[in-house]
């Protein structure tokens, strides 16, 4: 564990020494946390839509965060030519692996909450109705915002490190994991799932995603390895 | 105690066709300074990730200090410190950051960290610049405080690949005493993959010289430097192709520069014999002067026979 939060100690310090990462998660954190208020103000579509809508918003930010930080995580180490010298540490692979998942599943949950509360007081400020718990309120909007989100988070973070592995790119890193994310909505579309609306429902489905990105996690710590890293920078 | 820091025994490394490695076999006494010679591309950054774990052989064994790097990767690695060809210092963190990573990596005791990483930096010449960010540093800064991490958890083999690459005369002076007060501290291994020739024959007790991944040489830098045997430098005049068949056998003669001459001999005591054999032929001798190669010298005698191979 101590080689872990090693590895994690340094990914925070990158970050906050780096300008990119923090500069997207301010914005994303401020658009998704403002926006919806400012829609509701001006907006005469329905209640139902708006609480929809401020979820929705919620996730995304989670999604714009990780996709950014998880390949830009590996792919910093790659440009500033640091890889050699970690893999070169007695760090062992999953330490090094999961170090980056973590950090970059943490922002983007983090992300996630900073967006929730954000709403919560610009929506108190701007309808002038005082303060109330919005979507938190309920139980399925709780789920969504602090468990689907956690899920949401891990599931990208595990997604972006391999693609950015693979990819080499900042922005095809992005777009492919971003399009991991899509896959999910294909089984809806198609109507092989039919999503429900009630607590239970997304509970459910809620902790069947936490099985599926811990799994993937698992997974990744089992194929990530050094020489595999040895021969993507030779490329 | 292991006597032998490193050990080889016909080491092998392929990418698909091509061969990175081949048949490598050698050792490092535990406390020398081995310095792995050879131009670009001769194999030197794979051997180093070989005897760190981190490739597999394709065939053939490594030991270091005993172990197998690719089943012992986290005891071998941490009982290393590394300075790669590219150094790999976090541009993103200061120069204390950067060796506070390294601290933690070495599982150094939180109330050592500190006094530690501050004597590192003093002792590279960084401590005034400790809380600055990394990417504003030189190149010449950022190799001496790469070699500052390498240093911090004491390790007990050094490996620096290529320390002095891409560094101006000045910065490789300052490296090549901070490499030479190393190796007179003695009580670590240093295996150093190096271009600069002249310093790895003042710096190392042994070498190995490596040219396509094949090792062509490999011991004293005074041993390879006359393993072909003594020679002498010679001025002749009159000199034809046809006159060195009278040499007596096992000596042979390469032309230099104008009338110079070097003739290699089977035994010292040869030289009395090739002057007068020459003389014989009506080949003018105008001096004769005993030679001792340098280590650059071997070296290129080895490399040039290998291109020729």
């Amino acid at each position: 564990m101590r080689d872990l939060a090693s590895v994690m100690w340094k990914e925070c310090a990158e970050m906050v020494g780096g300008q990119r990462s923090l500069r997207v998660f301010g914005i994303a954190v401020i658009l998704m946390g403002i926006a919806p208020s400012l829609l509701a103000r001006h907006s005469v579509l329905n209640a139902v839509f708006f609480i929809l809508l401020r979820i929705f918003y919620v996730l995304l930010a989670t999604v714009i965060v990780v996709a950014n930080t998880a390949p830009d995580l590996v792919l910093h180490e790659k440009v500033g030519r640091t890889f050699d010298y970690l893999l070169a540490t007695r760090l062992p692979d999953w330490a090094i692996y999961g170090g980056k998942v973590l950090v970059a599943a943490a922002v983007g949950y983090i992300a996630a909450l900073v967006a929730v509360v954000l709403q919560l007081a610009f929506g108190a400020v701007l309808s002038g109705q005082g303060w109330n718990w919005l979507f938190l309120g309920d139980a399925t909007g709780r789920i969504l915002a602090l468990g689907l989100t956690a899920d949401l988070s891990l599931y990208v973070a595990v997604v972006g490190t391999f693609v950015a592995l693979r990819v080499g790119e900042q922005r095809s890193a992005y777009l492919v994991t971003v399009l991991s994310i899509g896959i999910w909505i294909l089984p809806f579309l198609l109507g092989w799932w039919k999503i429900g609306t009630t607590a239970v429902w997304f509970a459910h489905a809620t902790e069947l995603f936490a099985i599926v990105a811990i799994a993937l996690g698992v997974l990744g710590t089992r194929l990530f390895r050094r020489e595999m890293l040895v021969l993507y920078l030779q490329e | 105690m292991d006597s032998n820091a490193v050990e080889c025994r016909g080491l092998t490394r392929t990418f698909g066709d091509r061969e990175a490695v081949t048949d490598l076999t050698f050792e490092v006494p535990t406390g020398s300074v081995f310095g792995f010679l050879g131009p670009n591309g001769a194999g030197k950054t794979t051997t180093v990730r070989l005897l760190l774990g981190i490739l597999r052989p394709t065939s053939g064994e490594v030991r270091v200090f005993g172990l197998d790097p690719v089943a012992n990767g986290e005891l071998v690695r941490g009982q290393c410190g590394v300075v790669l060809d590219q150094v790999g210092l976090y541009e993103r963190l200061t120069a204390r950051q950067n060796l506070a990573f390294a601290a933690r990596v070495a599982r150094m005791p939180v109330s050592e960290r500190s006094g530690r990483i501050d004597e590192a930096l003093r002792r590279v010449d960084l401590y005034d610049r400790r809380d600055d960010r990394v990417s504003g540093f030189s190149k010449g800064m950022r190799q001496k405080l790469a070699v500052a991490r390498a240093l911090l958890p004491e390790p007990r083999l050094l490996v620096l690949d290529e320390p002095t690459a891409g560094l101006d005369p000045e910065n490789i002076v300052m490296l090549r005493e901070l490499l030479l007060s190393l190796a007179e501290e003695g009580g670590r291994t240093i295996f150093l993959c190096t271009h600069l020739l002249a310093e790895a024959e003042r710096i190392c007790n042994r070498v190995g010289i490596l040219q396509r991944g094949r090792l062509r040489a490999v011991g004293e830098p005074g041993e390879i430097a006359g393993r072909r045997g003594p020679s002498v430098r010679l001025r002749l005049s009159r000199m034809t192709a046809a006159d060195r068949l009278a040499l007596p056998p096992g000596a042979h003669l390469e032309p230099l520069e104008g009338d110079e001459w070097r003739c290699v001999l089977a035994r010292e005591d040869d030289v009395e014999e090739v002057v007068a054999a020459l003389v014989g032929t009506g080949v003018g001798v105008r001096q004769v002067t005993p030679e001792a190669l340098s280590l650059e010298e071997a070296y290129l005698q080895v490399i040039g026979g290998g291109e020729h191979a």
